[in-house]
């Protein structure tokens, strides 16, 4: 066939994507090597002095290993609490229709406006969920003041705000299969739970994969319920990259630094998530399904 | 005025070489069977007619125009596949329509001539339904129809009867040669690995091979002569049976030392090793005598009993006319008549046949 | 017990889900006393119900700020970016679902990894270098700066589900169409897309819900004309933090969304959306 029509399909969207990218991109790399800041403006060269600072840069590395166990964290919860309740509303209860409906919604809800609302109920003083603890006589937590319940709160907030795109991908996945393994198991007197394990966990696997992938792929820019919730805090305790970065190229206005932190969390990501990919690869092929 | 391959070869990297150097003439008014195993070509062969599948070197032309520069949207090949491809979300009279108007057909011609292709194949009454809610032998004609209908110059037909129930095939194939007769302008090519469709359309087989024609000529031609036993063993059904032996002393001696006096027709051959080969039908269970086997399968089909042997002399089906008792593992003796045999090189070219079927 | 554990589990599930909204809900209606001075739950007995925060938000003389314009913004921008993302992303998925593309050592596999891995691209980084991409084309501020950025990323989910979805449909309906007189084009627009409308649906919507809910491009590229809905919420925020008002305008905000869930519902109950993740 014709070259031409190959690249009529092709061509408009990879040009319109590269031409949306490669200035931002061309752009980044460039001011990583300069000094542009609050006080000096412009492009010069200085060499590599912000990536030799950045290799010294311990709060970013630790921003980096938090994001790494956080965004695994919450999308492992968010895949087991999105696979169970896709089960649940895929057969078996009544008004599934109202349940699909009703755990869909806080995917339809806009992150950040959401965060607002996490944090009037993290809140110490007069939050809904110390409300609630005082009431029945408990002690009121620090949520948002104490690494560790801090951390507790993004996670919830992540948990709520995404485990229905796992729901939703995985539920469709689940009405896709087709009926004849399953008619198989039950014939072979099967069990609920060895029906699972042996016909549907492994038919889900490629889709489970997607899934994940795509979740990792957006855990990777938490953002919006740390800045909203605990701005990084306390101390640097709940700091993500991205919020790392937002501070220093857009708050304190070191332009060049931040680029040099971007850039470098950009391309750790696409290592470690090409990486990964490649492991799912490896791990869902043998099974053949 | 007929389609023309001159030295039309195709390598895939994955499949190696799939076509190899095939050249033939066309012509166009006549049904073209071509037959072989799965992997032997066919589909390649008209794929690469139709352009779906791009030759590396020789020529295709049609009416002496070169094929090469022709992308698949301008050839005007008509292809029936397998699977019974329709556009699902058309609805019959649709489906139909849609080449035609492709064609440049005015809104009413293109449905007059749709409605009356759809009548011949007997869907009339389905004209709305989706393909989706027709059966699959249904689904199967609304192709045909779309096919017979653009009233192109060349149709393939690659197995269209591959995936219907055996009742429905063998309705379909007496209608199809009907509906090709009123092709008279076309070449129609169809392809298949059943033996007995090749022989009731009643057209000119061309057995294929590894890429490659390895004979062509009419169905008698064909079936009373096979060139070698590769063609013997894809025309036969079921496959004939092909021992090795040796000719000497006026005997033919098989593998295992039986032997039983050389037929007049082969005479003439110098002593030395051969290969014979049997069809099913024509081998005779014996009471006594001959040579002796164990049973290794037996598969009942309809009013025939077909029986695997294992003999010394290698593994030979028969053919025995109406349901006969015979249990795997029982022996069994069989008799293969002289008069009935082919006599294949060890090369496997054919020396000798028979006398003709039935004599 | 197997029943009951489900049933327990279902339950805690569904409040978990509700928990937030409702309380979005409730503390929209509440007063500014009934929210500063600690969490107040049941209405009337706790606090008297009042619409101080939809006031606010709402036209009429207590009037904080004007969300419709906003509204109209995003509605603008959302459905600008989705379009967009839709032709050249499944025109592009097309392509590598059909075609081999090569270029060096590249495959279609790297093609798809390239669109998706803008997807990766956090827009932290990209804001500034955006700032002064759009400055220099006059775009900033404008609906069509904002569109183009939004499309970076919501073009890259529409390649990911729609090669899926273009590799579930049988290639012979393709050929079928090219031995019916059209090319490549034609096929592709005459037969394909009208059997694309359930994978173009659930990429739309992903589309629309993540377009919608973008707040960091928003905040950065515009200012004063193109003001999105989540940032003329955000832009509420003052120094005493009023819940009531954000609670307001932010259940005002997702009550479009909210429609699309049931959307979705119904498109996964007739079986639609099934080929389009497989």
């Amino acid at each position: 066939m014709k070259k031409g029509y190959p690249r009529f399909f092709l061509l408009p969207g990879l040009l319109l994507l590269i031409a949306i990218i490669i200035f931002p991109l061309l752009f980044t790399i460039r001011v990583t090597f300069s000094s542009w800041n609050v006080s000096q403006s412009g492009l010069n060269f200085i060499g590599g002095e912000n990536w030799g600072e950045m290799v010294r840069d311990t709060r970013y590395w630790s921003s980096l290993l938090r994001l790494f166990y956080l965004s695994f964290l919450t999308v492992a919860i968010q895949y087991v609490l999105g696979f169970a309740i896709a089960l649940f509303a895929w057969k078996g209860i009544a008004a599934r229709r109202f349940y699909r409906v009703l755990w869909l919604i806080p995917m339809m809800t806009t992150p950040s406006l959401m965060a607002i609302i996490w944090r009037s109920i993290f809140t110490e003083d007069i939050g809904a969920l110390n409300g609630l603890l005082t009431r029945v006589g408990l002690d009121p937590v620090n949520w948002l003041t104490e690494s560790g319940p801090a951390n507790v709160a993004i996670t919830i907030a992540e948990v709520w705000q995404w485990t229905p795109f796992m729901f939703l991908i995985l539920l469709a996945g689940l009405l896709s299969l087709p009926k004849e393994p399953f008619m198989a198991a039950a014939i072979d007197g099967a069990s609920a739970w060895k029906t699972f394990a042996r016909v549907t966990f492994p038919m889900m696997a490629p889709i489970s994969i997607g899934a994940i992938m795509i979740r990792l792929i957006d855990a990777s820019k938490i953002f919006d319920s740390v800045f909203t919730l605990t701005r990084g805090g306390p101390g640097n305790a709940t700091e993500t990259p991205a919020a790392y970065i937002f501070q220093r190229s857009l708050q304190d206005f070191q332009i060049a630094y931040g680029s040099t932190l971007a850039l470098m969390y950009l391309i750790l990501a696409i290592l470690t998530l090409t990486i990964i990919g490649k492991v799912f690869a490896r791990l869902s092929k043998p099974r053949g399904i | 005025m007929s389609l023309i391959l001159k030295n039309v070869s195709v390598t895939t990297e994955k499949d190696g070489v799939i076509l190899d150097d095939i050249s033939f003439e066309f012509k166009p008014g006549r049904i073209y069977i071509l037959i072989g195993r799965t992997t032997s070509g066919k589909t390649s062969l008209m794929r690469a007619i139709a352009g779906l599948l791009p030759i590396d070197s020789g020529q295709i032309t049609m009416n002496g125009e070169d094929f090469e520069d022709k992308p698949i949207w301008e050839r005007d090949v008509a292809v029936v596949y397998q699977q019974f491809i329709n556009y699902p979300n058309k609805s019959v009279l649709q489906n139909v329509e849609f080449p035609l108007l492709r064609k440049g057909l005015k809104k009413s011609e293109a449905r007059e001539v749709a409605l009356a292709s759809i009548n011949k194949v007997g869907l009339g009454d389905y004209l709305d339904r989706k393909p989706a809610q027709l059966s699959g032998g249904q689904q199967q004609r609304v192709a045909l129809a779309r096919s017979l209908s653009r009233q192109s110059h060349i149709m393939l037909l690659d197995e269209p009867l591959m995936n219907l129930d055996y009742k429905l095939r063998e309705q379909l194939r007496v209608e199809f040669k009907e509906l090709f007769n009123s092709q008279k302008d076309a070449v129609t090519i169809y392809a298949t690995t059943e033996p007995p469709e090749a022989l009731i359309l009643g057209a000119e087989i061309l057995v294929m091979h590894e890429g490659r024609i390895i004979q062509y000529g009419s169905p008698t031609e064909v079936y009373e002569q096979p060139q070698s036993t590769t063609v013997a063993r894809v025309i036969s059904d079921p496959p004939m049976s092909i021992l090795p032996v040796s000719l000497s002393a006026g005997e033919i001696r098989f593998g295992d030392g039986y032997s039983q006096p050389i037929p007049a027709k082969m005479k003439n051959f110098k002593e030395g090793h051969y290969q014979v080969g049997i069809r099913a039908n024509d081998i005779v269970s014996a009471k006594s005598g001959g040579e002796k086997g164990t049973i290794s399968l037996v598969e009942v089909s309809g009013s025939e009993t077909l029986v695997y042997v294992d003999t010394p002399a290698g593994e030979v089906v028969l053919q025995m006319e109406g349901i006969h008792d015979v249990k795997v593992g029982e022996s069994i003796s069989i008799e293969l008549p002289g008069n009935r045999l082919f006599l294949f090189e060890t090369n496997g070219a054919l020396c000798v046949s028979p006398d003709s079927a039935g004599e | 017990m197997y029943k009951v554990l489900k049933a327990t589990f279902i339950t805690i599930w569904s409040l978990f889900v509700l928990f937030p909204i409702m309380w979005a809900i409730t503390t929209s209606f509440k007063p500014e006393s009934a929210v500063v001075n600690g969490a107040t739950f049941i209405p009337f007995l706790e606090y008297q119900p009042s619409l101080i925060g939809w006031k606010a938000i709402l036209p009429g003389p207590d009037s904080l700020t004007n969300l419709l314009t906003p509204t109209l913004n995003s509605f603008i921008v959302t459905a600008g970016a989705t379009a967009v993302s839709l032709i050249f992303g499944s025109l592009a998925a097309y392509g590598l679902s059909r075609f081999t593309y090569g270029w060096k050592n590249y495959s279609n596999a790297d093609i798809i990894f390239f669109f998706v891995s803008q997807r990766i691209m956090p827009p932290v980084v990209l804001a500034i270098p955006f700032f002064l991409l759009l400055k220099e084309l006059k775009l900033l501020d404008t609906h069509l700066g904002l569109i183009l950025v939004l499309t970076s990323g919501l073009m890259p989910i529409v390649v990911w589900l729609m090669v899926d979805f273009f590799n579930a449909l049988p290639r012979e309906i393709d050929e079928m169409a090219m031995l019916e007189g059209c090319n490549p084009i034609q096929a592709f627009f005459r037969t394909i897309l009208p059997l694309s409308k359930p994978g173009l649906t659930v990429a739309g919507m992903f589309c629309v819900i993540f377009g919608w809910n973008d707040i960091f491009f928003a905040l950065t590229l515009t200012a004063t004309k193109v003001l999105t809905l989540p940032v003329a919420v955000i832009a509420l925020n003052g120094t005493v933090t009023p819940y009531w008002i954000l609670a307001a305008s932010t259940v005002f905000s997702i009550i479009p969304l909210v429609g699309l869930a049931f959307v979705i519902e119904r498109f996964l109950s007739r079986g639609n959306l099934g080929g389009a993740v497989r």
